[in-house]
């Protein structure tokens, strides 16, 4: 992972009605983007970013490119992230959500090939407070800090940060993984990204019912992380059997009437409780706890 | 979007899977002119499992027994749902029942194979006994043969279970399924297979590239416009009195759990969010938050409703006119006041006091603090 205010960074995309959008936000917050790609656009200039028609054109004019982020339609995105990994990027942001799950396996069987991390799809991206945005945070919520937040839903992680930079809590990165299916990177990855990284102190873990990776994130945590996480779990009173949006969020086994509990709030909770994290049950109830933790941390 | 009976059966005979001769009833005369010898199997065509146990599957000898039957499923409701139409299909004599299916394995990111000699009705008894082959890179027959062996298949079903196996992964790639599966499938005492039931799920984001699915079975574009009416809003219909309207399904979710810690009933929610979703109809703001309150106050118990909205391309000011809007043509509306649920609004951003200015002129209570919002609703329902 190489993620910083020099990362060299490409929005594909970009004259699609997000990437207009976002480009010039990410490009303010002080991220570098060094040029848009756009097939059939190249030429234009927006917001004083160049487009060009394919990703190996950009490379050619700008040089080496660390990171894309990816706005184009859903169809599209498999084809424009191999392109991206054939042009030798490394490190890609998938923003835009409905990609077809099967286009997701296609796309991580090349990326666990080549080495490449791939957030998303569906998902709000990265930031790092004060220093570099990729993917659509909305930079007022956020502050410079030692809160690391790892996240699958990306309107809760907004709300969260807003929680913690309200009591004056910042963060060091903040990441949402993405809330399709099938998505390129897990907790555990970003878990020990955020272990390893010198300003977070803490780690706040947003999971939702749906799916499994509250429960691997659960287990890696006891085995692996060292640093302080407090979890919070969303959907503990959705209705069973009902998709709440979010397409791992539904709490019925794909294979109908098998009778499997994997999923539910009742096994993420029972394994957080087994990995000794603490989940909180409200929000806001997330800065009092990191506020508990770092005074005993500092009386230490 | 998962398929009926007939219409998976339909992929299947396409791909060269076994199947047996059927026939679509529309009413009950049509079996008077049934190509299907005697004895037949009468299926009801719902979206449900265990359709046997419910009575949607009879036997039958002849036609009179037929039509009397076919009279009776179709005014047989199972789990609320009434079949169109019928399959009529040929009897098969099965010595075993097994269980084969593909599905996409999100822990994995792969397609999982899953087999097991004990299916039909056996198959949930016999979970322990289910195998799994992850298919790990390009598909090749080999991961076929390896589940046939792990259910422990052996001689020539080898060879003709993996057969099986692979054109159900040929359907799953090439129609973007979640889940195809064959249930039972049926092995006579010759050796030779049967699928006698099938289940396919299509991927809802998938299915726009799948037109020749449309033309196949023209119901399902009705049916997939009906899934998302208003332009894709997700709603989710519960029992009680306050209707939350939110931009996010993971803060959707928050949002009703923290209703109910506070002892409140939500009567359900809609999420407006969907804005970097770039395939299908796009809402405006206006659009999405008319269609979403349209729909919750379609529900005749809802004394409040909650938006909260957080983080959208659009300001606080920019939100709180479009709630204005689409609130004051419906308050008064034939230039009278209507009796209407109250409104609490949350909103967290650019030019919020402006916002809470604009909307609080409108009797609207504006806060920031989802904690107080949700305290504030609920005060409101007691």
């Amino acid at each position: 992972m190489n993620f910083s205010s020099n990362s060299n960074v490409l929005i594909q995309g970009i004259t699609d009605p997000l990437g207009r959008i976002y480009a010039p936000r990410m490009q303010k917050y002080g991220t570098r983007i060094v040029a848009g790609v756009d097939p059939g656009q190249g030429g234009q200039i927006i917001q004083g970013i160049a487009v060009y028609d394919m990703v190996e054109q950009a490379i050619a004019q700008v040089g080496t490119i660390d990171i894309t982020v990816l706005f184009v339609p859903p169809y599209a995105v498999l084809d424009a992230a191999l392109e991206a990994i054939t042009a030798g990027i490394r490190q890609l942001v998938i923003i835009t959500e409905g990609v077809p799950p099967l286009d997701m396996v296609h796309l991580l069987r090349q990326a666990e090939a080549t080495e490449t991390l791939v957030i998303g799809p569906n998902a709000p991206g990265l930031i790092i407070p004060g220093q570099l945005l990729l993917g659509i945070h909305p930079p007022l919520f956020y502050q410079p800090g030692s809160v690391g937040i790892v996240s699958r839903s990306s309107t809760l992680t907004y709300e969260i940060a807003w929680e913690l930079t309200q009591a004056g809590l910042g963060q060091s990165m903040v990441i949402g993984i993405g809330s399709d299916r099938i998505v390129g990177s897990s907790f555990q990855q970003w878990l020990q990204i955020l272990e390893e990284d010198d300003r977070t102190e803490v780690i706040v873990l947003i999971g939702e019912i749906g799916g499994d990776s509250e429960e691997m994130a659960a287990q890696y945590v006891s085995e692996v992380i060292d640093k302080p996480v407090v979890a919070y779990l969303a959907g503990r009173t959705a209705p069973k059997g009902q998709s709440m949006g979010h397409a791992g969020a539904i709490i019925a086994s794909l294979i109908a009437d098998m009778g499997t509990d994997i999923g539910t709030a009742e096994s993420k909770l029972a394994a957080f409780k087994q990995a000794k994290i603490p989940v909180v049950n409200r929000p806001s109830q997330v800065p009092d706890w990191i506020k508990k933790v770092s005074n005993k941390i500092n009386k230490g | 979007m998962e398929l009926l009976e007939y219409q998976a059966k339909e992929l299947f005979r396409q791909m060269g899977i076994p199947v047996l001769p059927s026939q679509r009833i529309y009413q009950p005369r049509d079996l008077r002119s049934l190509t299907v010898p005697y004895p037949i199997a009468l299926k009801s065509q719902v979206h449900t499992s265990r359709r046997g146990k419910a009575g949607g599957i009879r036997f039958v000898e002849n036609t009179i027994d037929a039509m009397a039957v076919a009279q009776t499923i179709f005014h047989l409701p199972i789990q609320g749902n009434y079949p169109e139409l019928l399959l009529a299909e040929a009897k098969y004599d099965a010595e075993h029942e097994f269980y084969l299916a593909v599905v996409l394995d999100s822990s994995s990111r792969r397609p999982v194979l899953l087999g097991s000699q004990y299916g039909g009705e056996d198959v949930e008894a016999h979970l322990d006994q289910m195998q799994q082959v992850i298919v790990e890179r390009e598909f090749s027959p080999f991961y076929a043969r390896r589940l046939a062996l792990k259910m422990g298949v052996e001689g020539t079903l080898i060879q003709s279970v993996s057969a099986i196996v692979e054109k159900m992964y040929t359907l799953f790639i090439h129609y973007d399924l979640d889940l195809i599966e064959i249930n039972p499938l049926g092995i006579n005492v010759t050796g030779d297979l049967m699928a006698l039931d099938g289940k396919v799920t299509i991927n809802d984001a998938a299915l726009g590239r799948h037109t020749g699915l449309g033309q196949l079975f023209p119901s399902l574009l009705s049916q997939s416009s009906l899934q998302t009416p208003s332009g894709g809003l997700n709603r989710v219909e519960l029992e009680g009195n306050i209707g939350v309207l939110c931009n996010g399904a993971g803060l959707a979710m928050a949002t009703l759990d923290l209703i109910h810690q506070a002892k409140g009933k939500p009567a359900g929610f809609v999420d407006v969010g969907g804005e970097y979703r770039q395939s299908g109809s796009r809402l405006s703001l206006q659009e999405s938050l008319q269609h979403g309150l349209d729909w919750i106050q379609q529900v005749p118990e809802v004394t409040v409703i909650l938006i909260n909205l957080i983080g959208s391309t659009f300001s606080c000011l920019e939100v709180a006119n479009a709630i204005a809007d689409s609130w004051n043509t419906r308050v008064f509306a034939n230039g009278s006041l209507v009796a209407s649920p109250q409104l609490v609004v949350r909103l967290v951003g650019d030019d919020f006091a402006l916002a809470q200015a604009h909307l609080s002129s409108l009797h609207v209570p504006v806060f920031d603090r989802l904690d107080d919002a949700i305290a504030y609703a609920i005060k409101l329902t007691i």
